[in-house]
């Protein structure tokens, strides 16, 4: 990689910046759009129908000539798509109300909070792990520079995501609080505890990977664990229960069904963004959904093997030589990225809520002694071998 | 330390996107003040008294407890990445660190800290 001045990286950061920008703003109304959708499925109703789409042109044909058989039309499943389009000018054309006795100044910044821990943590995930495209040379400031899989490489990676994401209750809880109402403040003390109760079962089941890596970097263990080289064939099992793990923390760290407690719309209204309206409101609808990305790139990451085909650790049972299935690629992980964003919906169209104390108890007295003793193992195989 | 530039470049751009949208939307949004719109929201009803009153004293034992597991997942993170190095050594001394926090673990439960009624 050729050395950059700080005006090429500052600017190389930028360009990918946008692209990760990008990314966000086109999978977050994508992702609420599948969700009205995979839960209508799975609930055998059709979902959103009614905004445009299907009615004209050749699909709009096809579509006539099904329902005229009597059958349901295959394309229908893109039917409602430009709701998310009608989402977003709803809220940005909203009144924007801050109540009266609201703290004005915290009540603004609680959504800056989300928006920044939840936006931040991308630029230390690596998307690919090495060069996507290079920069034509005669492009300006950056020509002949490569276009990197992600935005910074730096070796701790997983220390600052871990730091940076945990500000992301602050967001709720000083919303919550500045709101000066009944409800936000229940939903909010709610959602912070919950969270922070499950922020160390998750961090410990991510100190799974570390131990068989033996790296923080995000880039280095996602390709030591997809390819499983240096590591022990035993060291499948940790990582299949550390999977598990991680990814119900991950749901009650994003206060998602079956841990949307705060959300308690029956009990709480809608928890800590009850006084909230318009955009602010939106900035955390956008914080809690680029979470869910977030989340599912850890665990596509560090336990489903990441830019490799097979997950925890299997990849070595296909050599390197075999064209697509052996080499890394961006389909792959994102792949298991919309996998496990399935999932959430999937699990949200299933389950039913759990009750507060049976949170606090699965959390406290379950996951904790679990992740230790799923770590005790993973240390014990990493040291054996 | 030249990695860190672009993330703190995005975490200013994270930052500050929300005032620009917010600013932008202010000239598409209505704006009707009203007193009843402005009170605090409480099922319709006139608000009875401050919200900010006394709460459950367990969120704040959560919030310890808290500190004190991610204190020992932080000095772990360490360790984890060492745990080749510094083999039988870092074994012993993390098995007898982890003892006294699990002794404390117990202890907690015993008492009922970890019990949500």
């Amino acid at each position: 990689m050729p050395t950059m001045t700080l005006t090429q990286t500052l600017v190389m950061g930028l360009i990918q910046i946008v692209a990760v920008l990008v990314l966000i703003f086109v999978m977050v109304p994508l992702l609420t759009f599948a969700e009205r959708k995979v839960i209508g499925y799975v609930q055998v109703r059709l979902g959103a129908t009614r905004t445009a789409g299907g009615h004209r042109g050749l699909t709009g044909a096809l579509n006539r000539g099904m329902w005229a058989m009597g059958k349901v039309p295959v394309l229908s499943i893109l039917r409602g798509l430009p709701v998310f389009i009608a989402d977003i000018l709803k809220l940005i054309l909203k009144e924007d109300i801050i109540p009266e006795k609201a703290d004005r100044a915290v009540f603004t910044l609680a959504p800056i909070l989300s928006v920044m821990a939840a936006f931040g943590v991308f630029s230390a995930i690596a998307f690919y792990p090495g060069v996507l495209f290079t920069f034509p040379a005669g492009f300006p400031i950056v020509g002949g520079l490569p276009f990197m899989g992600f935005i910074s490489d730096v070796n701790v990676s997983l220390l600052y995501i871990i730091g940076l994401a945990s500000v992301g209750v602050y967001g709720i809880v000083l919303g919550a609080w500045a709101s000066n109402s009944k409800y936000p403040l229940l939903g909010g003390l709610r959602s912070a505890a919950q969270i922070v109760s499950y922020e160390v079962p998750l961090t410990l089941s991510l100190l799974v990977p570390v131990v068989l890596s033996g790296s923080l970097n995000f880039r280095e263990m996602s390709l030591r664990l997809g390819t499983g080289e240096g590591m022990s064939w035993l060291a499948t099992f940790p990582l299949m229960a550390g999977f598990l793990i991680y990814t119900t923390c991950g749901f009650a760290e994003t206060n998602r069904t079956p841990f949307d407690l705060p959300e308690a719309e029956n009990e709480l209204v809608a928890g800590f963004h009850t006084e909230y309206s318009g955009m602010k409101f939106g900035f955390f609808y956008l914080a809690e959904y680029t979470n869910m990305i977030v989340v599912s790139t850890f665990a596509s990451g560090f336990f489903l093997g990441g830019y490799h085909f097979l997950p925890f650790g299997l990849q070595r049972f296909i050599p390197a030589t075999v064209p697509f299935f052996g080499q890394p690629s961006l389909i792959f992980f994102f792949g298991k990225v919309f996998f496990i964003l399935f999932t959430y919906l999937w699990v949200r169209a299933t389950l039913p809520r759990y009750r507060y104390d049976q949170l606090m108890d699965v959390g406290w007295k379950y996951l904790i002694p679990l992740t230790l003793v799923n770590l005790f193992v993973a240390a014990m195989i990493r040291f054996a071998y | 330390m030249r990695g860190y530039a672009p993330i703190l470049l995005l975490v200013l751009i994270a930052a500050f996107l929300p005032v620009l949208v917010w600013t932008l939307s202010r000239l598409l949004r209505p704006r009707f003040p009203n007193a009843t719109k402005y009170s605090a929201y409480e099922c319709g009803i006139t608000a009875t008294s401050e919200a900010r009153e006394k709460f459950s004293v367990r969120y704040y034992l959560v919030a310890v407890m808290f500190l004190v597991f991610d204190v020992e997942t932080v000095f772990l993170m360490p360790w984890a990445i060492q745990m080749k190095e510094l083999a039988v050594f870092g074994i012993i001394e993390m098995g007898i660190f982890l003892f006294l926090l699990l002794f404390g673990y117990g202890y907690i439960w015993s008492k009922g800290a970890l019990t949500w009624e």
